[in-house]
């Protein structure tokens, strides 16, 4: 490839990544401003790093590692911190088994209540919603959920990104997914969405 | 519908499994035929398992939208200059 075929090829394969970069980014610092020096940097930085790239078809999770890298190496300190949620007690990467005691054991209202009829009503209001539950997802499952919920990364790309095993990924996608839903659901039951109507619900 | 003799025998999976294997599926994770052919199989079967799996792809589908990223118009034009000067 001569010197303006890869330059041609690496602003098309940017153009396509602008809005991960950002949506990674701002999830990640939670300020506009550092999301778009945190992009604007991890460009430069890919640019002068393109040698390194062995697989051109693993572009994405290339490029991705790289805002992850610089994230964690000069703006995770200067990251707005949320309201903290009581996560406190959360082991990162624990065993899985309690997870699939949730999963079991979480309430059939919650069900229920998704299958009822006020769900457009619902979904309107929960996009809001569902952006700050993930803005105050502690990182490690923040950044899995967003790899490979929102991007569609396989675990593979993700644990690319990351550096750590799929299997890491795997548990950290339900635990990230398992938080998520505990917060909405009492995000839910807060703002008064699910009525004893909905609770009672279907179950009869 | 009646089952077809030349139809392979699909081995049960209780519902524990197939929460377990829920997130896979899901997540496109869940590889060999043999694996989707039993959840599926089970989700025919089970409607505990079929709603929850409604529900957890519906929630993944509001999450992929919800949460992507637009970059701003004022940061795309900064990357074409950035990449036109290097
Ligand atoms: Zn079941």
């Amino acid at each position: 490839m001569t010197d303006p075929d890869t330059k041609a090829w690496f602003s098309r394969n940017i153009e396509q990544c602008m809005d991960s970069l950002y949506g990674l980014a701002l999830r990640l610092t939670r300020s506009n401003a550092n999301a778009e020096d945190l992009v604007a940097e991890s460009v430069a930085k890919a640019w002068s790093a393109l040698a390194t790239l062995e697989d051109k078809e693993r572009f994405r999770p290339w490029l991705f590692r790289i805002l992850h890298n610089c994230y964690i190496s000069e703006y995770r300190k200067k990251s707005v911190r949320p309201v903290e949620y009581g996560y406190d007690d959360i082991v990162v990467d624990g065993k899985e088994d309690d997870i699939t005691g949730f999963l079991i054991e979480q309430p059939d209202d919650f069900l229920n209540w998704w299958g009822n009829p006020e769900r457009e009503f619902a979904n309107s209001l929960l996009g809001e919603d569902i952006v700050s539950a993930i803005q105050m997802l502690p990182e490690a499952f923040r950044i899995a959920v967003l790899l490979v919920n929102v991007e569609g990364l396989s675990y593979d790309e993700a644990a690319e990104v990351l550096g750590v095993p799929p299997g890491t990924i795997r548990s950290r996608m339900k635990r990230g997914r398992t938080l998520l839903q505990k917060a909405l659901w009492q995000h839910a039951n807060e703002a008064g969405l699910i009525t004893d109507d909905v609770k009672r619900g279907c179950k009869s | 519908m009646k089952d077809s003799k030349d139809k392979p025998e699909i081995d049960e999976i209780g519902c524990l499994e197939a929460i377990n294997g829920l997130y896979a599926y899901l997540d496109g994770e869940m590889n060999d035929p043999e694996s989707i052919a039993k959840f599926e199989h089970h989700l025919e079967h089970c409607q505990a398992c079929y709603s929850r799996t409604e529900l957890e792809s519906a929630l993944g589908e509001l999450i992929r939208k919800s949460a992507k990223g637009k970059a701003p118009e004022k940061l795309q034009n900064r990357l074409r200059k950035l990449i036109d000067g290097i």
